[in-house]
This record gives structure tokens, sequence and C-alpha cells, in this order.
């Protein structure tokens, strides 16, 4: 056999496959490659989502037999001056900008502090992104456990810090305390990730940088403000749209959680429309209220894209 | 503006030794040139004065006052990098004015834009002033670079190979720009290259590095013409000094083993016979490479002679210099 590593893959293809395979172009053959990831995208995709519009226009209940009336913009309309729908639209977007507030924050600052050479910052790391790869069901289940007013851990720890009785407050059972309950919980998983992101755009700065501003006399303070923060920009941006998209989505670990309660104060709009679709049975509603949260994140997140391509270019 | 001395500097960097006792005095308004190969400790130094490094051992005194405890901008000083170091998210403009709006010179903005403007124009950069860092040719960035340097009365230049990326026209025009803006500051400027034209053209010291000592130091003809060993025989010179064995030719002093001759120092018309190998003619001057039984050597001779390839000519040493086992020079 011949040496040439090409002559031998050519070989190795079997003469049945290559007897098929020759004679197409090159043209058809990344039809073959690409089809197949296209009709699948098509299948569990693009089909359901036009579907969703469709029946978004309808009152179709997907546990009734009778057949789906078209009612033209009566669900838009409805979700649209529903008051409660506001409200857990509004309890998504507290949640989405407290915790994205807090994780930006802290997570930067982890990052700009594990990013000074120290002994061990490996081994920090790799802690503090522990939280982050744990179920969000686990972590739901536990931090009731901590939340408990009795014998919580949370509870017992702010006693000790600030004296208040641990007993005298629940954090998910407060109608007041609730929404922080979660906001807590998802800082805690998912300020790593924003810390990761931002090591790695703190990494990105050479040390060389640096040096050249210590010679040009900028203060530390001066350096942090228009050298760190500036290169770091763009990758602090895309942790905001990764965080943005995946809590704008959030279910499994407040439903774990809080249940949405108490009352609904911390139900979410994926929440509220997996009871409309699902428990209420009302389809077409829901699909409305889908197709109204897509147009929502799809708009938010296209805006905030070109931002990020501004900051990027500049 | 300052005067810099470096005291018994050391310095290394896990198992290898950059510097070794380092003394040399850097005068106010001087040009000193370190020249070396790659790996001498010319950038090491740089550091150590500019105060990005601290040295293990030794002293740097700036203007009579011990430096340990000074920042890089309590030293003053301006460093051209050799990786440039630009600021990559913010413009050439923005770049060149960048160490002016350092809090600590208050510089008006009308003044600001009149000393970037100044300098791009010296620099031949006007025409990019609105790009971005990073949308520049190697060259253009370490233009910037200088710049950056230019648009500050530091006490003392730092500039380390600020001219290797440039092309042979603008080198030369920067040479002679560079030169006189130190001359007209006044500036102490500490500069590193490998290039001995530079350091022949622009220096008023040169100090040359081996393996991480100060092998000489002093003006750039004093180095040229009494050198103390071969290697700092070689640092200077284009064509780079003949290097031959002492027994070639006779009268070489007690223990000399070989015999250093510049292309110059070569009489031609009576002494030991050699070949033309070739016949190199730059138009101002004319060179003969010769085979001298196994030896080759470079001479220089009238732009207009009649040798060729095959001749063959009488040659003998002028004014040589002998050095001895150890490459030292025997005077």
């Amino acid at each position: 056999m011949s040496g040439n590593p090409i002559d031998r893959i050519a070989t190795a293809t079997p003469a049945v496959m290559a007897k098929r395979v020759r004679g197409l172009s090159d043209r058809a053959i990344a039809w073959l490659f690409v089809g197949p990831s296209i009709v699948l995208l098509l299948a569990v995709n693009i089909f359901p989502l036009i579907w969703t519009i469709n029946l978004s226009f309808t009152n179709f209940r997907a546990n009734r037999l009778r057949d789906a009336e078209y009612i033209g913009l009566r669900n838009y309309e409805r979700i649209l001056t529903d008051t409660d729908t506001w409200q857990s639209m509004q309890a998504t977007a507290n949640f989405l900008f407290w915790t994205i507030f807090f994780q930006v924050l802290i997570g930067f600052a982890l990052a700009y502090l594990i990013n000074k050479k120290f002994k061990g910052n490996d081994l920090w790391t790799t802690i503090i992104v522990l939280p982050m790869m744990l179920s969000p069901a686990v972590v739901g289940n536990f931090w009731t456990f901590l939340y408990q007013p009795q014998i919580g851990l949370f509870n017992y720890v702010v006693e000790f810090f600030t004296g208040i009785d641990s007993s005298s407050f629940s954090m998910i059972g407060d109608v007041s305390l609730a929404p922080w309950s979660i906001v807590i919980v998802d800082t805690w998983m998912w300020t790593p990730f924003v810390m990761l992101i931002c090591l790695a755009g703190l990494r990105s700065i050479p040390d060389s940088i640096y040096e050249a501003a210590e010679c040009d006399r900028a203060s530390k303070w001066r350096q942090f403000w228009t050298l760190t923060v500036p290169m770091v920009l763009p990758f602090l941006m895309l942790a905001v749209l990764f965080r943005g998209i995946e809590n704008f989505k959030m279910f499994d670990l407040v439903v774990q959680l809080t249940g949405g309660g108490p009352g609904s104060i911390t139900t979410l709009t994926s929440i509220d429309l997996k009871r409309e679709a699902f428990e209420k049975w009302r389809t077409g509603y829901a699909s409305a209220y889908a197709v109204i949260l897509f147009v929502t994140v799809f708009g938010l997140a296209s805006i905030y894209v070109k931002a990020l391509n501004k900051v990027k270019e500049r | 503006m300052a005067e810099v001395s470096l005291q018994n500097i050391s310095k290394s960097f896990g198992n290898q030794i950059a510097l070794q006792s380092v003394n040399m005095r850097v005068p106010d308004g001087s040009f000193v040139v370190l020249l070396g190969p790659t790996g001498a400790g010319k950038t090491t130094i740089l550091r150590m004065v500019s105060g990005l490094d601290k040295p293990d051992s030794g002293q740097i005194i700036i203007n009579g006052e011990d430096a340990a405890n000074q920042s890089p901008a309590q030293r003053n000083m301006a460093m051209v990098f050799q990786q440039y170091s630009l600021y990559p998210h913010l413009s050439v403009r923005q770049n060149l004015a960048f160490p002016l709006k350092s809090p600590m010179l208050r510089t008006p903005a009308d003044e600001i834009k009149r000393k970037v403007a100044e300098v791009a124009e010296v620099l031949q950069i006007s025409h990019k002033l609105d790009n971005k860092a990073t949308e520049l040719s190697g060259g253009e960035m370490q233009r910037v670079s200088i710049g950056r340097a230019l648009v500050r009365n530091p006490q003392i230049y730092l500039m380390d190979e600020p001219l290797s990326s440039l092309d042979a026209k603008l080198r030369s025009d920067l040479r002679i720009e560079l030169k006189r803006i130190q001359a007209s500051l006044g500036a102490t400027m500490l500069y590193v290259t490998h290039d001995q034209i530079e350091a022949m053209t622009m220096a008023t010291h040169v100090g040359v590095l081996d393996h991480g000592r100060l092998v000489q130091f002093g003006p750039p003809r004093e180095i040229y013409e009494n050198p103390v060993s071969i290697y700092a025989a070689s640092r200077l010179g284009s064509p780079k000094i003949n290097i031959l064995p002492a027994s070639l030719f006779p009268a070489a002093p007690q223990g000399a083993v070989q015999i250093g001759l510049r292309s110059e120092h070569i009489n031609i018309g009576e002494g030991l016979e050699a070949s033309v190998e070739r016949v190199e003619r730059l138009g101002d001057q004319t060179r003969l490479h010769l085979k001298l039984g196994e030896q080759d050597l470079i001479v220089l001779t009238d732009p207009h002679t009649k040798s060729a390839k095959g001749d063959m000519v009488k040659i003998s040493p002028k004014d040589p210099l002998y050095f001895d086992a150890n490459g030292e020079r025997i005077k």
C-alpha cells in the first residue's frame, strides 16, 4: 500500500461506497452532509414555530376533541390586557435585572481577583466554579432546606451576622423576600459563569499593555477604567447576553424553590406559560403567549447583539 | 535633564543570568546605545531603569537619588517597547494623547492636540491618526509607539529597538529625526539596537554587552578603534573586522594569538600574496573579498580599482589589533 496518507484514505473507502460516491459533484456532497441537519432543524424548530403562530390565532384546546376556531387577535388582546400576565412579566424583568446586576458585579470582581497571580488560584477557580456544575433541580432542592426558617443554614447565618431572629422570616414564604430568594440562588449558581468569561477577557489583555500604561504614568485607577474595562467589555456583554437569555426562560430552579409563590409573586413568564398550556390546557392562548415572548426575546437579543458588535468594532 | 547610574546591577530569571554586576554611568543629556546580540541583557537594563523590573542586587541612581522605591511613573521616563504595546482599543490619536492625559501633567486640550499633530508629522503618520491601533502595519505601529514617547518631555527616553520594523528610507529619516529631537531637548536617551549604523551615527556612548556583562563602555569611535576584545571589535564596523591567526604576519607581540584587521586597515601593494575571490562595488567604495591561504578576508580598496576575480594582490597590516587566546586585546 502506498505511504501517502491521502492515497491510504482513498483506498480505505469500501469499493461499494466509493462507486456510489464517485460521480457526485462537490455541491451534491455538500448537500449530503448538510441535508440531514436542515431536515432536523425544519422538523423540530421551524415547523413547530410556524404551527405555534398558526395556533395562536385559534381557541384550540389540546385536551378537547372539538375543532379549533379562528378567533383572530383575540388571544393577543386578552394576554396584553391581563394584569396577571403583566405581573409575571414584571417579575421576570425584575428577576433578570437583579440577577444580571449581581452576577456581573460579583463575577467581574471575582475574575479580577483570581486574575492576580497568587498561589493556588487554579484551585480557587475550580472551587468557585463548582455551583455551576450542579443540576438546577438539586440546587433548588437543597436551597429550600437552607432557606428553612427553623433549621435552615441561611437563616442561621443571617441571624449570626445581623441579630435578626432566624425564625422570624422565611425567604421562600414571605411575599417581600421570595423574589430575592430566587435572585440569591441564581446568583450563587451562575456568578461563576460570568466570572469565567470575564477571566477570559482579562487574560486576553497582555501584561505589556499595563507596562506601557505604567510608563505613561497612568494611575492604577485610570488603567482600570481606560484599559481594563473597555477591553473586557465585549466579554462582559457576551456574558450578559447568555445570562439574559438563560434567565428569561428560567423555570426549573424557581419551580423547585418557590413553585411560583407565595401567591404568584415569583411566577415568571415561563412558569405562567406552562400553566396556561399544560394545566389549564388553553393551547391557543398559550401559543399566543409563546409568540409574544419569542418576539420579545428575539427583539431584545438582536438589538443587544448590534450593540455588542459596535463595542467590538470600537 | 537626568543622569542615571547603575551600580553593581545583577538580575537573573530562574536559572538564566540576565545581568552580572553591571556598572554604567549614563551622563546627563547623553545618547547611550546598548549593543549586543539577543539575550545579552540589553532589554533587561532598560526595564531596570524604567522601574518595570527590580534588580536582584545593586542600585539604580537617578539624579543622585536611589530609585529603588520609585515607581515607573515617579521616575518620569518614556519607554518605547520592542513589541510596541499600543492600546489596541484606542485610535492612533488617542494612543498618542494617552500619556499627556496623565493627571500628573494636566496638559490643556489644545496643547495635547498641537503636540499630537506635531509628533505625527515628524513620524509621518498624520494620515493614520483616526485609525484604530490594530489597523496599522508593523512599521506604523512602531512609529506610534515612538510617538507615544516623544509627546512627553520625560527625564529619560528608553527605546528598545525602535526602528527595527521600518524600511531603510524611513529608518534613516528617523535616525536623524530622533537624534535631532534628543539633542534639541537635551534629553538623556538609553537606546537598544542590533544595528551598528544606528550605534555609530546616534550614540554619544556605546555600551557593549556580552552575556549580561558590560564589557566596554565609551564613545563609539573609541570602541571602534580601541576595542577591549574580539567580541567588542566585532560589534561595530561593516564589513565586520577580519580576524586572522596572528602568526600569518610578522612582528606579532608576545602572547598574541589572533590579529584583528578592519577592512580599511590593510595596505595593498606589498606583503603577503592573496587571491581576489570577489569584487563588491558599492559606488563610493569597493571591497575585495580575498583568500589568504585558508583565510577569508575583506579589504577596502580604491573605488575605481581594476582588480578582478582571480587576480593576485599583495597585502600587509596597518594599525593591527592583537588579541590573546581568550580573545582579549593585547596593547
